[in-house]
C-alpha cells in the first residue's frame, strides 16, 4: 500500500469514526456567534429577517447548518422569515430547510414565512428588491401570487426587511454590501464556509456587514448558544480529528524533509 | 456599424446608471428600474442560450469516444429528466423535483466536493513543505489556524484559537484589504473604460 492510499484511509477512518463514536469534545461560544446570535436576539416578534441560499448543493453540508441555526433562531422568536435563492442550486435546499424547520417550529406558510424561489442576474434582482420586492418575485416558490399572501403584502421593499443573512459558499454576499447595503442602507449577516471569512472580514471591520457566522464551526457555536446542538455540533468531532490528522501530516512531511537534507549533507 | 451601436448602448446605460446614483429625478428612477428589468430578463435568455450550448457541445463530442458518448447520454439524459420532473411534476417539496434534488443531485455534488479533503490530506503530506524560511513561516501559520479553529485546538490550549484570531485578522486580513482594495480601484477603472467605449473585449474581442 503507498503514501496515498494510507493518508486516504486515515482521513476516511478518523472522519467515520468521529461520527460514529461522537466523543463530543466542548465547543466553545465564538465572538462572531454571539454577535450574530444577539442581532437577531434584538429583534421582536413579526420582525421580518430574509433568508437567501446563495450556495450550490456540493457545500450543503457545511452552509446547510448555518441556515439550519438561523431559521430556527428566527422561528423560535416568532420573527417572520422570507427566503429566497440568488444561486439556482441553493433554490430547492432553502426550500427544503425552512419547510422543515418552519414544519418543526408550527410556523405557517403565508403568516410565519414564505419562499420567493431563485431570480436570475443576482445584481439586478438584490437592486430590484430595494426598489419593489413584488417587481422582481411577482410570484413565490410555489407559484402563488405574492400579492395574496398575508406576508407577500407586508414585505414591499428593504424598508420592511430587518435583517438579511445570506447563507453562502462564496463571493455572494459582496454584492448584497455593495448594492442592498451601500445603496439602501439594508443590515446584513454573512453565513459563510469557513475558507471565505478572511475575505468578508473587511466588510465587518468597517461596518459594512453587521455580522459574519463562519463555516460549520459558526454552526456549532450557534447552536449552543441555541441550546439545541445540530448537525453543526456533529460535525465538529470529525472537523477537529481531519484538521489534527493534516497538521500532523504536515510535521510529518517536514520530519521527512529535514531527514533527506540531513542525509544528502551527511552522506 | 454593429459594434458601434453596442459601444453607444453601454455607454449610455452606464451613464444613466451613474447619473440616476446621485439624481433624484422620477424619470431617471423609472429608467434605472426599466435597466434593472431589462437585465434579468436579458439573463434568463442566457440562461437557455447556455444549457443549449451545453447540450450542444456534449452531443458534438458525443461521436469522438466511447467514454465521451457516456458523459453525453448521461449529462443531457440527466438534463432532460430534471427539467422535465419541473416542469411536469412542480417543484414542491412532495414533487419528484424536489425528491430527484435531495436525494440525488446534492448527495451527489457533496460526494465530489468532499473528495477534496483527500487530496488535501495528501498535498499537505507531500507539498507543504518548509524549505525556505518563508514558506517556514507559512507552515507554522497553517499549524496554528489549523489546529486554532477547531474544537480540540482550543481544548489543548486557548493559545492556539488566540493565535488563529491573529493570523487571521491581523497579516491576512492585511493582504486581502489590500487585494479587495486593488480589484475595486481595477473594476472602477474598467468600467470608466467600457462607459468611454475604450474598453470592448466584451464584444468578443474585435
Amino acid at each position: 500500500m503507498n503514501e496515498r492510499s494510507l493518508i486516504f484511509l486515515a482521513l476516511a477512518g478518523i472522519v467515520s469514526a468521529a461520527l460514529l463514536l461522537r466523543p463530543g469534545l466542548p465547543i466553545g461560544v465564538t465572538d462572531s456567534a454571539h454577535e450574530v446570535f444577539e442581532l437577531i436576539e434584538s429583534l421582536d416578534s413579526g420582525d421580518v429577517v430574509m433568508i437567501s441560499f446563495d450556495h450550490e448543493a456540493s457545500s450543503l453540508p457545511e452552509v446547510g447548518p448555518l441556515g439550519a441555526a438561523i431559521a430556527d433562531h428566527c422561528f423560535r422568536k416568532r420573527i417572520n422569515v422570507v427566503g429566497l435563492a440568488l444561486f439556482a442550486e441553493g433554490t430547492a435546499a432553502g426550500y427544503e430547510l425552512l419547510t422543515e424547520r418552519a414544519g418543526g417550529a408550527g410556523a405557517r406558510y403565508g403568516d410565519d414565512w414564505i419562499y420567493l424561489g431563485f431570480r436570475p442576474q443576482y445584481t439586478a434582482a438584490i437592486l430590484g428588491m430595494g426598489e419593489s420586492i413584488p417587481d422582481v418575485f411577482a410570484a413565490d416558490y410555489r407559484g402563488t401570487e405574492i400579492g395574496t399572501l398575508p406576508l407577500g403584502r407586508r414585505v414591499l421593499d428593504y424598508n420592511d426587511i430587518d435583517l438579511v443573512v445570506s447563507v453562502a459558499d462564496g463571493s455572494m454576499p459582496t454584492y448584497w454590501v455593495e448594492y442592498a447595503q451601500a445603496r439602501y442602507g439594508q443590515k446584513i449577516v454573512a453565513a459563510l464556509s469557513a475558507v471565505m471569512v478572511t475575505s468578508f472580514t473587511p466588510y465587518l471591520e468597517a461596518g459594512q456587514l453587521a455580522g459574519i457566522l463562519p463555516g460549520l464551526r459558526g454552526a456549532a457555536a450557534y447552536e449552543q448558544l441555541l441550546n439545541s446542538p445540530g448537525a453543526g455540533s456533529r460535525g465538529m468531532d470529525a472537523i477537529s480529528g481531519a484538521h489534527v490528522l493534516l497538521a500532523l501530516l504536515v510535521v510529518a512531511g517536514n520530519i521527512q524533509l529535514w531527514r533527506s537534507r540531513r542525509r544528502r549533507r551527511n552522506p | 456599424m454593429r459594434d458601434r451601436l453596442a459601444v453607444m448602448a453601454a455607454s449610455a446605460c452606464g451613464v444613466l446608471l451613474v447619473v440616476q446614483y446621485f439624481v433624484n429625478a422620477d424619470w431617471l428612477q423609472a429608467s434605472y428600474r426599466l435597466l434593472l428589468s431589462w437585465m434579468q430578463a436579458i439573463f434568463a435568455f442566457a440562461l437557455v442560450v447556455g444549457v443549449l450550448a451545453v447540450i450542444r457541445d456534449r452531443i458534438a463530442r458525443a461521436g469522438r469516444t466511447t467514454e465521451e458518448r457516456v458523459n453525453a447520454v448521461v449529462m443531457v439524459g440527466a438534463a432532460l429528466v430534471i427539467s422535465l420532473l419541473g416542469f411536469v411534476g412542480g417543484t414542491g417539496r412532495e414533487s419528484p423535483f424536489q425528491w430527484a434534488f435531495v436525494h440525488l443531485q446534492a448527495p451527489m455534488q457533496t460526494t465530489v466536493f468532499s473528495l477534496l479533503a483527500f487530496y488535501v490530506a495528501t498535498a499537505a503530506y507531500r507539498g507543504f513543505r518548509a524549505r525556505t524560511i518563508e514558506s517556514g513561516v507559512l507552515v507554522v501559520a497553517a499549524l496554528i489556524v489549523l489546529l486554532g479553529r477547531v474544537p480540540i485546538g482550543e481544548w489543548l490550549t486557548p493559545v492556539l484559537p488566540g493565535g488563529a484570531d491573529w493570523i487571521l485578522n491581523t497579516p491576512a486580513l492585511a493582504a486581502k484589504r489590500a487585494i479587495l482594495i486593488g480589484i475595486g480601484l481595477g473594476m472602477a477603472a474598467t468600467s470608466l473604460r467600457v462607459i468611454a467605449g475604450i474598453e470592448r473585449t466584451y464584444l468578443g474581442g474585435r
